[in-house]
């Protein structure tokens, strides 16, 4: 199968599909978890008092409020002097990325799409809904700075577009911004060390991460019998099995160490982990990670 | 061959092959089955795990086993084993099958064919050149055949017996004429001779055929061989019939049949042999018209040809009317007029007497009329209408006819009579000289000098005398006239039927002339004369076949001595062309075989070998090469099933069982879209769905859906209500509860409602249902005008007898003219029809409606293309009046889907009023 990365009009009809996806959820509202002096100011309400330009309300003065923030207007219709608080308005950067090796372009049925297609959606949706939240944001490993609206989301594509289908399976390092929000997803596939040791840099930047484990229906399955020659699809070796249902259970088990070794990886750098299988519809995992994003705002 | 008592083996050293298993086995064994080839992302947790169980990596051995059966399966086979083999067959030169295929072998012929085809297929197997030889003479064909095994095999199958006796001398002149070196030769006799010289000639044949080879004679037991039926003696009554075994034996029994000549069977009778006799004799008593039936008689169960005899005229027995008193009882019964009749008559016909009319009224076929008889007027045109109509008179001349003018004689006679010899005249009696031969009495011996005739009647002189006489004396005049009238005859013997005139009643002519003139009676149509060709024949099994290119005619004279042959085969002759009731004569085969005579085994020079069956060989090959076949197959699936490439067993089952499962829900004769009920029962209730009723009116039913369709797009366009495509509902079939409203056009001519559709009705308005039915009145009837429309009136003919509650005009505060937009009234196409609503009581349906009725045909108004554009025009016109149907659309859905819920806005003016304090 074509690595959709590299057909333009594959990424353009994803691209539709992402915002009809994305037509169907609210708009999501990244919850900064940190006020940065670093971080630009955003164009979105906080739904609270902040540093903003829109009108949020009309208080009562009080005493140890400037002065320069009444609202003289206001003040003059009653006896009372009244303040104008503005809402609080902020934008973060998130950085995206999905897995584009070899290994992601693989489907075991042609009812589902591939996990590259399948994270790309995600991807293209994600990105979708934060542009429209305003947030900034931008491909992990372009080095282009994080952009907004639908400037943000063109140059998301086009950053997708010059993507090779050579891909390193791991997330490509780059300096970010302190405080950055990142959005990782892939099959994992790559041993838990060397995720770790990758993951560990942006942990040290204070990123806040989410991983989303992208899985076709077959690997969690194995749903094979037999006598079966398995061979890997980034030339990561053959592996004989005389008996497929000997070894499924094992398989099983492996698996699952894995899945829970990456969970474990996440909860200790305070990420979030979520796992999606290709034959699932994409709005579940899109919500998980609205709620991976929002629930830390309340935190 | 290689011949293991039971089991042969053609080809013996194919088993050579068998050394080869032990290689097979260490191959099948080192090769395991190959891999499926499967690209698979998450290899790395495969890597290095192993199954615990190792088997599949090597071919079980169950499977190695079963291979190997399988190879050794198809090495025996390619071996060509033979079960039951036959022997051998001796000599190196041609295989000489002599058949005896005359009628005698026709009852055992299936023996002989199985006998023959045995020979010939191991001929075959040999590829041995066969000389086939049947000792019946067939003119069709040659006698002897040289054929080669596999030309033989098939001339055997279609071989068949000839139905007349075989000519073994002639044969063996054939056979001594052929090269036959190295010969073995094989007899199929059938073990009987037609008389001693025949025996003879068989007995030397024998001789000379184990001369030429290794001789094998087969021959049925002798008391199964072939039985002679013999044709019963016509002139005996009752008629027996004899049948004639060819020796001897123990007691026998039979069953002999009569059998009609369309096949009826008349009588069945035991015909019994007893021990120590070669004859048989069953005496077939039955009646008279019966018996006169009887075409043939046959041997049950069927014993060929020679178990059957054709009966013709000759056997028919006449029943003969003498009218008078019977002769025995007269006072001097040599004396009297019938008594020579009646012993003339008396073996050859039933003899019935009685005053005329008596016979008459009886349908009796000839009357015997003596001088005697006195016939009145009236039986006298009686008795000419009876001729006329086919029956035979015999007259007989006297002193009365003499002396009387009688018309009902054949020629006109001269008065008085003429007396030959007397005391007083100087002629002499005259002897009988000739029959006619245009006469039926042509071809009859003339007595000498025995018959002499001293006083007849004289017939008139006349050019047609000529014709009408039949037999003369020697002076030529007529002695006997007959002449046809009508279908019947008239015939007058010029002289008495007693002594007094002539010695004729003494002589055998008389019961010749008698027979003859009798045999006319009843259609018989006589004797036939000249040449007679065979018309059906006798096959050697016995039935009746169209005659064969080599049968030639017999004249009717010497049939009777005619012997059948291949020439002059048994069956029925008559003339070519002759009419179907013609008379006919049959040549039984009784006349070749004089005397059946069994050949002794004292008489053969070889043991005679009684047929064995069918071959019991059953070649072994097929089965085996079947038996190889079913397990490569299954050795294939079970390739299949250990490299993991078939469907696994659990899902193939489940698969099964759910096909299984499905195929009764198959559509039966329902509606299209209540096919799959469950399919549209979900499809009517995971969207809401508009509906309306299928009136069976083309126009009417794709108006309304155009109809709301144009309203499904409204409501999608304008409200929270995300309708899905309208469904038309069959009342009698659908189930109306998934729809919250249905819309119900009533045209003047809506059909009537099916039975049970107003029980279904009743249930859904009872159960929150609501209707809408659209007379569309409003565009047949004058603004104003009262009384109810012709929609209407249909209206309340299909709804009588429901249970609806009082209907008023939509009220001002009704929930219909505000659920969504604030109406006060409601045009469709058509503007100013009241629309009606039921006045719903506050405790049934929440208070909610659930009938309206109006006639204004919302649905022409809410009707759109498919570009979205109206369809129809609206009256009296405007998009306003189309802007309020579609608004009275969205109100009537809103109403059914929210039921009372805007029924709280009634009490907005007082709640307005109140704020405003």
């Amino acid at each position: 199968m074509a690595t959709p990365a590299s057909s333009p009009a594959s990424l353009t009809g994803l691209r539709q599909h992402a915002e009809r996806l994305a037509d169907r959820l609210p708009p999501l509202l990244v919850a900064a978890e940190r006020v940065a002096a670093t971080v630009a100011q955003g164009v979105h309400g906080r739904r609270r008092v902040g540093v903003g330009e829109t009108f949020w309300q009309f208080r009562p003065y009080s005493p140890g409020d400037s002065t320069a923030r009444i609202d003289w207007r206001q003040s003059a219709r009653t006896s009372q002097l009244f303040l104008r608080d503005q809402e609080w308005e902020a934008a973060e950067s998130v950085w995206l990325w999905a897995d584009g090796s070899a290994s992601m372009a693989y489907t075991s049925a042609p009812s589902w799409p591939t996990k590259a297609d399948r994270a790309l959606l995600l991807l293209l949706a994600l990105g979708s809904l934060l542009t429209r939240a305003g947030e900034r944001i931008a491909l992990l490993g372009r080095r282009r700075r994080p952009t907004g609206g639908r400037v943000g989301m063109a140059a998301l594509c086009e950053d997708l577009l010059s993507r090779t289908t050579a891909e390193p399976s791991l997330a490509p390092v780059q300096p970010l911004p302190r405080f950055a929000r990142m959005v990782l997803i892939s099959d994992f596939f790559t041993p838990l060390e060397q995720l770790r040791d990758r993951l560990r840099g942006f942990v040290a930047m204070g990123v806040r991460g989410h991983l989303l484990q992208v899985l076709d229906p077959a690997e969690p399955e194995l749903p094979f019998a037999g006598r079966v020659r398995f061979e890997g699809l980034e030339q990561d070796g053959i592996a004989l099995i005389g008996n497929v249902d000997g070894v499924r259970q094992r398989y099983r088990g492996r698996l699952a160490a894995h899945r829970d070794g990456l969970r474990d990886l996440a909860r200790s750098f305070g990420w979030t982990f979520a796992g999606h299988v290709c034959d699932q519809p994409p709005e579940p995992p899109l919500l998980a990670l609205y709620t991976a994003l929002s629930t830390k705002a309340q935190g | 061959m290689l011949d293991l008592g039971v089991l042969g083996l053609a080809n013996p050293w194919l088993l050579m092959a068998f050394v080869s298993l032990p290689a097979l086995w260490w191959l099948l064994r080192i090769i395991p089955p190959a891999p499926k080839q499967i690209r698979f992302p998450a290899i790395r947790f495969l890597l290095g795990l192993q199954p615990e169980e190792e088997t599949t990596a090597r071919t079980p051995l169950w499977l190695l086993i079963m291979r190997l059966v399988l190879a050794s399966l198809v090495i025996l086979a390619l071996a060509g084993p033979v079960l039951n083999p036959e022997p051998e067959l001796a000599g190196k030169g041609p295989l000489v099958l002599v058949v005896d295929d005359g009628w005698a072998a026709a009852p055992g012929w299936a023996r002989r064919t199985d006998m023959l085809q045995r020979f010939a297929d191991r001929a075959q197997r040999q590829n041995r050149e066969v000389v086939l030889l049947g000792t019946a003479a067939d003119p069709a064909k040659p006698k002897l055949q040289r054929l080669s095994a596999a030309d033989a095999v098939r001339t055997v199958a279609s071989w068949q017996p000839k139905p007349w006796p075989v000519d073994r001398a002639a044969a063996l002149e054939q056979l001594k004429r052929e090269p036959l070196n190295g010969a073995e030769l094989i007899w199929l006799c059938d073990g009987v001779a037609g008389d001693r010289p025949a025996r003879d000639a068989a007995v030397r044949f024998a001789d000379q055929l184990r001369q030429l080879g290794p001789l094998r004679i087969y021959a049925d037991p002798i008391e199964q061989r072939a039985v002679l039926l013999l044709p019963p003696d016509p002139s005996r009554e009752p008629l027996v019939v004899s049948a004639r075994r060819p020796s001897p034996g123990g007691a026998q029994s039979l069953i002999l049949r009569a059998v009609g000549p369309t096949g009826e069977i008349l009588a069945r009778q035991n015909l019994k042999f007893e021990a120590g006799a070669a004859h048989a004799d069953v005496r077939i008593e039955l009646p008279i018209e019966l018996r006169n039936q009887i075409a043939r008689f046959e041997l049950e169960p069927s014993a060929g040809i020679g178990g059957v005899v054709l009966l013709d005229e000759r056997w028919r027995q006449r029943l003969v009317g003498l009218v008078g008193e019977p002769a025995a009882q007269a006072a001097q019964p040599l004396l009297s007029e019938l008594y020579y009749v009646e012993k003339a008559l008396g073996p050859h016909a039933e003899l019935r007497r009685g005053t005329l009319p008596e016979l008459l009224a009886a349908g009796v076929p000839a009357i015997v009329l003596t001088d005697s008889a006195q016939i009145g007027p009236e039986a006298r045109t009686q008795l000419a209408s009876w001729v006329e109509a086919g029956g035979v008179l015999l007259r007989f001349a006297g002193p009365r006819l003499a002396n009387a003018d009688d018309e009902l004689v054949p020629v006109k006679l001269r008065r008085g009579d003429r007396s030959l010899g007397g005391a007083l005249s100087w002629a002499r009696p005259l002897p009988l000289a000739s029959f006619d031969d245009g006469g039926p009495l042509a071809g009859l011996a003339v007595p000498k000098n025995d018959v002499v005739v001293q006083r007849q009647v004289l017939a008139q002189p006349g050019p047609e005398l000529a014709g009408h006489s039949w037999a003369r004396l020697a002076d030529g005049t007529p002695l006997i006239t007959g002449a046809q009238r009508g279908k019947g005859w008239l015939v007058l013997i010029h002289t008495t039927a007693n002594t007094a005139w002539s010695s004729l009643p003494l002589s055998g002519a008389f019961v010749d002339i008698l027979r003859r003139v009798a045999a006319l009676a009843q259609g018989a149509g006589g004797t036939p004369r000249g040449l007679l060709a065979p018309l059906e024949v006798l096959d050697a099994q016995g039935h009746l076949v169209a005659p064969g290119p080599a049968s030639e005619p017999v004249p009717a004279a010497e049939l009777a001595t005619t012997i059948a042959s291949a020439r002059h085969p048994a069956g029925l002759y008559g003339r070519v062309g002759a009419a179907p009731d013609a008379a006919r004569r049959v040549l039984n085969l009784a006349s070749a075989v004089p005397d059946l005579q069994a050949l002794q085994p004292a008489d053969l020079p070889v043991q005679a070998q009684p047929f064995a069956g069918a071959s019991t060989e059953i070649n072994l090959m097929p089965w085996l090469l079947l038996a190889a076949l079913l397990l490569a197959l299954a050795d294939t699936v079970i390739g299949l099933q250990l490299r993991g490439l078939l469907i696994r067993p659990a899902r193939a089952a489940a698969g099964l069982i759910a096909v299984l499962a499905i195929l009764p829900l198959l559509p039966g004769d329902r509606p299209a879209w209540a096919a799959d009920h469950d399919e549209a029962v979900l499809s009517a209730i995971t969207e809401t769905r508009l509906a309306y009723v299928v009136t069976g009116i083309a126009e009417v039913d794709s108006l309304s859906q155009a109809g709301l369709e144009g309203l499904t797009l409204i409501l999608n366009r304008r409200t929270a209500v995300e309708a899905g495509d309208p469904i038309a509902v069959d009342l009698a079939v659908d189930d109306l509860n998934l729809f919250p409203l249905l819309y119900w056009p009533i045209p003047s001519d809506h059909p009537d409602l099916r039975p049970g559709v107003r029980d279904r009705l009743d249930a859904y308005l009872r159960q929150g249902g609501m209707i809408l039915f659209d007379t569309g009145d409003a565009a047949t009837m004058i603004p104003d005008q009262s009384g109810p429309g012709p929609g209407e009136r249909r209206l309340r003919e299909l709804l009588t007898g429901l249970n609806l509650p009082p209907l008023e005009p939509v009220p001002e505060d009704h929930p219909l003219t505000r659920s969504f937009y604030l109406l006060q009234d409601f045009p469709g196409r058509w503007a100013g029809g009241t629309v009606w609503v039921d006045h719903a009581e506050a405790g049934v349906n929440d208070g909610v409606s659930s009938v309206i009725i109006g006639g204004n045909g919302w649905a022409g108004a809410w009707a759109t293309d498919e570009y979205g554009m109206a369809m129809y025009p609206v009256v009296p016109g405007g998009e306003r009046q189309r802007e309020l149907a579609r608004r009275f659309g969205v109100n009537l859905v809103m109403y059914a889907l929210t039921g009372n819920y805007k029924t709280d806005q009634v009490h907005i003016p007082a709640l307005l009023e109140r704020l405003g304090q």
